[in-house]
């Protein structure tokens, strides 16, 4: 299983006058969990935002399983494509939100079956029951009738796990998934990442947990300054930085 | 003794002196209001009758003719007559199908507003800015006067030859004229309301919204306008009875709504307070109403977004009926502060 999930090469992005990416180069194998870490502005959010078109990036490729994120080929050009498409490639391709962004008017159950049933079609009842099997796999199924309001964060932040699994994704990102929680809930929804790493889902993961990407990826890739500065095994990237950047990044949050 | 030791102390609230005597005062207002309203005017006419006779004189007693001060046999002869009725209907219907109109041009003037295409965006300003910036009763008038400067109006080719064609005054009958202005003004304030409601609510849910694949109408229907209603209703339930009584407008069209039906009615008998009385009876009750249902309708669209529903009046009221008879169960820090 080595083919590539993800491949980006010279990936770039402004908001104005700020250039956020200044040439991304990374690949990710199908099955791999990688790690994005780098001081905050970076560039590892907007990265990953562009992986699935919620930012259209400027220049460069991104190919997701093979093909651009957002646009099609013709000749020499890029041709962004249309609302629909885009919305066909975005559902394969899971989100999870450092701020949760459950639908705030749905229970837990519906933030999860909204997708299968207007997206991908399946009857109420069948959604339902995919519905159920998911929040219980993230040890919430007694929560399934409850309001994102009434939830803890980290209950939220799983309940957006099993959202973004309902659509049965070939790739999942996590954008700093613990950023908002109280340490005391940060474990519960690392343990669900965990799981579906050992489940072998293609993730890519920004955070801050140094102990997770550790443990359980398998790439790491170190931005800073709008490119991938150090990219490897995890492990022997945080034990081993070859950079004063990566070195002075690791002193300040180990 | 500065500590408590070991004793508990109790808690007295504060007593609002200040506050007792403004309710006071308030109770006598009311009073006196309630007084005005029961009280009894001469009407200028007396009433003499023989009570004693000889044959030389008559003994009469007279006594004043005394009627409602505010004309309440009138009003109760009025409140429920047909005409007046037929007019409320009247009243209604303008009220009900203008708001229809109103919301379906508001949120399609909203939605373009904040469209990526700049036309798009700028003619819906414009249509805001032109409905908004005119009072209502000139839009009327105008839209009442229309076939002066369009006496027939055809559908066709633009700029081609016409299909088909109608003549403006069959078309624009005061009820339609109505129709329409009150309409397109009632539009352009939804619009803006509506527009609110959809910035309010969070981006990360339109971006939430995306990544599971929905697409920019259904991301819309599902799950912004939904969020948006919470923002969106209760001003739209001011449009609402603020229209019930804007409607009445259309009395200078001669659309014979509430206030017309009554005016109809006072052109010959000279009744003019008794009848304004029932026509107002009637926008309070349908105000009333109103407003019961916005309750209802603004505590199902906070549904997840706030931990505790309000309470619903009867609630309320039977919360207030315990707190008052508790308060008289037991009196409270009269005995002061044990320490």
């Amino acid at each position: 299983m080595t083919s590539p999930m993800i491949e980006a090469s010279g990936v770039t992005k402004s908001f104005g006058a700020v250039h956020v990416l200044k040439g991304v180069n990374l690949a990710v194998n199908k099955g791999d969990v990688a790690c994005l870490i780098g001081p905050s502005g970076s560039g590892k959010s907007t990265f990953l935002r562009c992986i699935n078109h919620l930012e259209k990036h400027d220049a460069g490729n991104l190919l997701v399983d093979g093909e651009f994120v957002g646009y099609e080929r013709r000749g020499n050009t890029l041709r962004e494509l249309s609302d629909r498409q885009i919305c066909t490639e975005r559902s394969q391709i899971g989100m999870v939100f450092q701020r949760f962004n459950l639908f705030g008017h749905l229970t837990a159950l519906e933030n999860v079956t909204l997708g299968p049933i207007h997206v991908r079609g399946e009857t109420p009842a069948a959604a339902r029951d995919r519905a159920m099997t998911l929040l219980s796999s993230v040890g919430l199924t007694e929560k399934a009738s409850i309001y994102p309001s009434q939830l803890s964060g980290g209950q939220q932040q799983r309940v957006a796990i099993a959202r973004a699994l309902a659509m049965e994704p070939k790739l999942m990102l996590f954008d700093e998934p613990t950023s908002a929680l109280d340490p005391e809930l940060v474990g519960e929804v690392l343990e669900a990442i965990k799981q579906l790493a050992n489940d072998g889902m293609t993730m890519v993961v920004v955070t801050h947990e140094m102990g997770f990407a550790r443990e359980v990826a398998n790439q790491l890739f170190f931005m800073d300054d709008g490119i991938v500065q150090e990219s490897g095994d995890p492990r022997e990237v945080l034990a081993n930085p070859q950079t004063e950047r990566l070195a002075s990044f690791l002193s300040k949050v180990l | 003794m500065t500590s408590s030791g070991d004793e508990l102390l109790r808690v007295v609230p504060a007593r609002h002196v200040g506050r007792w005597f403004a309710g006071a005062g308030v109770i006598v207002i009311i009073g006196m209001m309630i007084h005005t309203f029961l009280s009894k005017i001469p009407t200028g006419q007396t009433l003499c009758h023989e009570v004693a006779s000889t044959a030389e004189h008559k003994v009469f007693r007279c006594v004043d003719v005394m009627q409602w001060r505010f004309s309440w046999d009138v009003v109760g002869k009025y409140v429920t007559s047909s005409n007046i009725f037929k007019g409320l209907l009247m009243t209604l219907a303008l009220t009900g199908l203008t708001m229809v109109i109103g919301v379906v041009l508001g949120a399609t003037v909203a939605v373009l507003r904040l469209s990526a295409s700049r036309i798009l965006a700028a003619s819906a300003w414009l249509f805001t800015w032109f409905f908004r910036g005119t009072p209502v009763y000139v839009q009327l008038l105008f839209w009442f006067n229309i076939a002066a400067i369009f006496p027939t109006l055809d559908l066709g080719i633009p700029f081609g030859p016409s299909l088909w064609h109608i003549d403006a005054v069959t078309l624009f009958t005061p009820f339609t004229a109505a129709l329409v202005g009150l309409g397109l003004n009632e539009g352009a304030y939804m619009s803006e309301i509506i527009r609110g409601g959809i910035l309010a609510v969070d981006e990360g849910q339109i971006e939430a919204a995306n990544s599971v694949g929905l697409s920019r109408l259904k991301t819309l229907r599902l799950v912004v306008l939904p969020q948006a209603m919470r923002v969106i209703i209760p001003p739209t339930g001011n449009e609402v009875i603020s229209m019930l009584k804007t409607s009445s407008l259309a009395s200078a069209l001669a659309v014979v709504e509430l206030l017309k039906a009554a005016q109809n009615v006072y052109a010959s008998t000279y009744e003019v307070i008794p009848l304004l009385i029932v026509a107002s009876i009637w926008y309070l009750i349908i105000t009333t109403i109103l407003s019961i249902g916005q309750f209802y309708i603004e505590r199902h669209f906070s549904r997840g977004s706030l931990r505790n529903l309000p309470m619903t009046p009867w609630e309320r009221i039977v919360r207030d009926t315990r707190g008052v008879i508790g308060k008289m169960r037991t009196p409270r820090g009269l005995r002061g502060v044990r320490a």
